[in-house]
């Protein structure tokens, strides 16, 4: 899939000479993009640049917001902290688990379900609906599901002899948390990668095994590089709200037990709004936005290279 | 270039609408409106009559019970009440916002005295300019008739004089208890043990402590012996405190008078002196011996557990009752916890409902006279007796009523009054907990209770100990900036 | 795998990998399927039993829950209402604004062109507790706060830039040569637009719009912060349920169930556009 880089229609019956874009300011795509681009901007633009005047301020609120300057104060404490360099390593860590086991599992089941000839659709339409579950629902389930006292999954796993609280141990409950983020996930992938998968021409296919290749090897040599770009796809629409939803683990573990699910979004919200630490917040939150915007270009870079 | 040429633009424009924030609250505050003065021979309370107010409240027993029957207040004032439910962070989000914007979008407030109260008395309206004031209708029993420590802790802050909320809810940790199982086991304990287990103040944390081994070994009607609200959270905090304070131990050196009313500049933390040490081992021990999932609870998930038969006591809020009364009519039982080698301590969770300081003329006054009737004797009775909520009353002439002194016994039609007299003499001065009142509570409660989290999952008492003393010293002296 | 056969298709399989691949559905069913049908039978225990400690299997099902989420005074209609206008808007706003404006990124000739497009969808992954605050305040001085048109317009806040970004990429896979055809047809560029891409970009519309209902109807973090007691929404509901004194499961599943059900309809009778409109050019089959 190409992203908007190499698109051109050009209008033929203009004869050669000056660019016939050169009208006035606005073009007709200019004119289209318009209004979009001007709500977008509103909406972010102004927000980025409160962020970024309030990492460098202190934050009052009583009375009306008020400013007050603080220097590098916020930024010098968020990056000595080690509780915060812990968090970004249990961020890391839970977006590479939920991440990599989204893609593993949706690309897994994306092959499983186009193999199935008789009632894909209504296999497909049951596997979909998880992602259509809102993520704060996700994790009132999960914590119905694996409460200690009336627990569907806990009881399953006491049954198998597992001797434990799900949401207890630190180790457990982050493998918890994030198995309820695959849960939900995952089906979104599968749906991306189906899609992919419907376009590999069969024709190609059918040459590969003619000559004898086998299914993993056709897997590797052919399905893969050709869909490669919708697996970034949909790896890049996936990383981009891993990192920002905390509805699960806000409502499920708030971060515990003893941090092991204190990931940097929990942090921030509870900078600004338990703590009412409004600048620190917002340098907690230009760190993501950074960190983000990284992740983006890797993947930008990785798709235009494909193209 | 296209990109830059809009930036910049736009980001002169954003400096504005920075500004503008700040300029338009400034001009606010000056248009104050005016509040419809009482006319001659007209009911007081139907002064605001046609009014709209909004209460922002977490969703506590006395709110679900106000809620499902408004119809009173309606009918008494014509002022329609709108009743927002959020959870408590959530709740503690939207005032924080609202007092930013210089607007009140909600007039009444539950205000949490630890993180609504504490932060942000500013602003709140000193609820004297209604009390006593000859237009409002009064105040039935005065002040006086709360319980002094509850409308010094949930309705004061700092300072004497001053009043910001009104009690509204009053939970406090007592111990409940099995009574079918002590009844059964009682002798056996005794014997064995060589004390009598009867739960009371009279018990030691120790022998606590012992009862539960003595059922994790011996009783096969529950899993456990003991559970606790030891997850990482709020509640993690609020059962560790009964045993620091029943030791001696305390968050800071002025503990009572930072309890009580409160400071805004607390001075150095004492967790890690000798007596917090010792409690913290305790608790250690007490975790060690607890029902596993207690790291999993907080109150809702250790109160399932003791309906679910899958502990024999905790401690635990006393607004359980009714929930418990439904689960196993007639077998729990409430008395105070245990005492340590200081005394015997009780966490108080209870809060006010305070009206904002933004809200101005006929809003203001009619959140003044949805307070006044929210907290007043009538509506805390009629509460009591709901089937949509429950709670306990705040005001000392409701619990001296016959027919609630009578539902202190079972049979009773009031279940939450069963623990009357536990929480009776859980509020006496010697033996109420109070946390910090400190602006900067939340930051120190996170750390705290992270740091028993931690203990829990293996890390030793003193160092518990003191990296929390460290972080509370760091908060503390960060100051705060409202 | 057999390879010896005559038969090239990669579709016919041995027994075994007919097995293998049964089972592996099976699997997959079970761990979907299971939260949500627990979830579903929770909605309709009472309250012993949705909290029982060895689980429930057959039970005696009650319609309590979901009378008493309709009835009294927290009636879950109204949040129904709020949350079906403010999603079922902010998602045909977004679609809109951002079909035009994906189109004429697809299209434009600018130079960093690029950077404009990494922009856009960098707004996208603004840290929502951080720029709430300024959010916040701006949405108040336009007296957007608990109103319907102020959530419709936080929820474009994330919508908008996934939709632009989401159609501008079912366009560039339009070869051009479609709208070459229709420009020397004589058609305006608009023209071109209307009647002849806009068509063929049906199944991505659909997908585009689905996606952003859904999005923002199972919002929470901007719902606490912009509604107020006249434009709350379902999520909000729901978290409602966590109680200080307790958590009424039996509701808590009901809600859940409520708040799911719409959008997986939803999902469900577009499913078929769904999978074409990501197929991302049906056109080439190349």
């Amino acid at each position: 899939m190409t992203t908007a880089t190499n698109r051109r229609v050009t209008a033929p019956t203009q004869p050669p000479g000056p660019e016939k874009q050169k009208k006035k300011r606005l073009t007709f795509t200019g004119g289209l993009m318009a209004p979009g681009v001007a709500v977008l901007a509103l909406l972010s633009i102004l927000p980025f640049i409160a962020l970024v005047v309030m990492s460098f301020s202190t934050v009052q609120l009583l009375g009306g917001v008020r400013l007050s300057w603080a220097g590098l104060d916020n930024w010098s404490r968020a990056l000595a902290d080690p509780d915060m360099w812990s968090s970004w390593l249990k961020t890391i860590i839970f977006l590479g688990a939920t991440l990599g086991l989204e893609m593993v599992l949706g690309i897994g089941l994306a092959l499983l379900l186009h193999r199935v000839t008789r009632g894909r659709g209504l296999l497909l339409s049951l596997i979909l609906l998880p992602m259509f579950v809102a993520p704060v629902i996700v994790g009132l389930l999960g914590r119905y599901l694996t409460d200690s006292t009336f627990g569907l999954y806990a009881w399953l796993l006491n049954q198998m002899g597992w001797e434990g609280d799900i949401l207890g141990g630190t180790t457990s409950a982050f493998v918890a948390v994030v198995l309820m983020d695959v849960w939900e996930w995952t089906p979104l992938v599968a749906l991306i990668t189906l899609a992919g998968l419907s376009s590999v021409n069969p024709s190609t296919m059918e040459a590969a095994s003619l000559d004898g290749a086998g299914y993993w090897r056709s897997l590797q040599h052919i399905v893969f590089p050709s869909i490669s770009g919708i697996l970034l796809v949909a790896l890049l629409i996936r990383a981009m709200d891993a990192v920002r939803y905390y509805d699960i683990i806000f409502v499920t573990t708030n971060g515990g037990p003893a941090d092991a699910t204190k990931i940097i979004p929990i942090r921030l919200f509870e900078n600004a709004f338990r703590f009412f630490d409004l600048g620190y917040a917002a340098t907690i939150g230009l760190m993501m936005l950074v960190l983000t915007i990284l992740i983006a270009q890797g993947f930008v870079r990785v798709l235009a290279r494909k193209d | 270039m296209l990109n830059r040429r809009e930036l910049l633009r736009t980001g002169l424009l954003g400096a504005g609408a920075l500004a503008a924030p700040g300029l338009l609250a400034a001009c606010s505050n000056e248009t104050t409106a005016r509040m419809p003065a009482l006319k001659a021979g007209e009911d007081p309370w139907r002064r605001f009559a046609g009014t709209t107010i909004n209460f922002i409240s977490e969703n506590t027993a006395p709110t679900a019970a106000i809620a499902a029957n408004l119809k009173p207040f309606t009918e008494l004032t014509g002022i329609n009440v709108r009743i927002v439910n959020l959870e408590l962070s959530a709740l503690v989000q939207r005032v924080a916002l609202d007092m930013a914007s210089g607007d009140s979008q909600y007039q009444v407030v539950y205000a949490d005295p630890y993180q609504v109260l504490a932060p942000y008395s500013a602003g709140l309206a000193d609820l004297r300019e209604f009390i006593g004031a000859e237009d409002f209708p009064p105040l039935e029993g005065g002040l006086e008739d709360f319980i002094p420590t509850q409308m010094d802790a949930a309705g004061r802050f700092a300072e004497e004089g001053p009043v910001f909320a009104l009690p509204y809810d009053c939970p406090t940790m007592i111990w409940q208890y099995r009574i079918d199982l002590f009844d059964k086991y009682g002798d056996a304990m005794a014997d064995e043990l060589g004390f009598d287990p009867t739960p009371g103040s009279d018990r030691t944390w120790d022998e606590y402590l012992q009862i539960a081994r003595w059922f994790n070994d011996n009783a096969d009607e529950v899993s456990y012996g003991t559970g606790h609200q030891a997850k990482q959270h709020d509640s993690l905090m609020c059962d560790f405190s009964n045993i620091l304070w029943s030791y001696g131990g305390d968050y800071f050196a002025a503990g009572e008078q930072i309890g009580l009313l409160g400071l805004r500049d607390p001075g150095k933390c004492t967790l890690n002196s000798a007596e917090g040490v010792e409690a913290a081992e305790f608790y250690s021990s007490l975790m060690a011996a607890a029902h596993p999932a207690s790291r999993t609870w907080d109150w809702d998930g250790v109160g399932a557990a003791l309906r679910a038969s899958e502990i024999a006591m905790c401690p635990n809020w006393h607004e359980f009752a009714a929930s418990n009364e439904q689960a196993l009519p007639g077998k729990v039982g409430y008395a105070p916890l245990p005492k340590g080698p200081a005394r015997s301590a009780h966490m108080y969770g209870g809060t006010g409902i305070a009206i904002s300081d933004n809200a101005q003329g006929a809003q203001r006054g009619a959140a003044w006279l949805f307070v006044n009737w929210a907290t007043s004797p009538e509506t805390q009775l009629s509460n009591l007796r709901s089937s949509a909520g429950g709670g306990t009353p705040t005001r000392t002439s409701v619990y001296e009523l016959p027919q609630v002194r009578a539902a202190e016994q079972r049979p009773s039609d009031l279940p939450n009054m069963l623990t009357a007299e536990a929480v009776r003499t859980a509020w006496e001065p010697d033996n109420v907990g109070l946390r910090p009142k400190i602006p900067m509570w939340n930051a120190c409660d996170t750390a705290i209770f992270t740091e028993l989290s931690k203990m829990i999952a293996g890390q030793s008492p003193q160092e518990t100990m003191d990296n929390a003393t460290e972080r509370f010293d760091q908060i503390v002296e960060r100051g705060w900036v409202a | 795998m057999s390879t010896t056969t005559a038969d090239a298709r990669p579709t016919r399989k041995s027994t075994g990998t007919n097995v293998l691949v049964g089972v592996l559905v099976v699997i997959a069913l079970l761990w979907t399927l299971v939260p949500l049908v627990w979830m579903l039978a929770g909605s309709f225990k009472n309250s012993s039993d949705v909290t029982a400690s060895s689980p429930v299997w057959f039970f005696e099902p009650t319609l309590d829950n979901y009378t008493s989420l309709f009835s009294g005074p927290n009636n879950l209609t109204p949040y129904l209402w709020h949350s079906l206008v403010a999603a079922g808007c902010a998602a045909i706003f977004s679609l809109v604004l951002g079909t035009l404006a994906g189109y004429g990124l697809a299209n434009s000739t600018m130079r960093n062109k690029h950077h404009l497009s990494f922009w856009i969808i960098s707004t996208r992954m603004a840290p929502i507790a951080a720029v709430i605050l300024p959010l916040f305040l701006m949405f108040r001085l336009a007296g957007l706060i608990d109103t319907l048109p102020g959530l419709i317009l936080a929820y474009m806040t994330f919508n908008l830039p996934f939709a632009i970004w989401l159609m501008s990429a079912f366009f560039s896979d339009i070869p051009p040569s479609i709208e070459e055809s229709a420009l020397v047809a004589g058609c305006s560029r608009w023209q071109a637009f209307w009647h002849v891409v806009l068509p063929l970009s049906k199944a991505g519309l659909v997908t585009t719009g689905v996606l952003c209902l859904v999005f923002a109807w199972n919002d929470y973090a901007f719902a606490t912060v912009f509604a107020g007691p006249s434009s709350q929404t379902l999520p909000i509901a729901a978290s409602q349920l966590v109680t200080q004194t307790g958590i009424d499961w039996g509701q808590l599943t009901a809600i859940g169930t409520i708040v799911v059900l719409p959008m997986i309809l939803a999902g469900l009778a577009v499913r078929r556009w769904l999978v074409t409109g990501l197929t991302l050019g049906a056109v080439t089959g190349e």
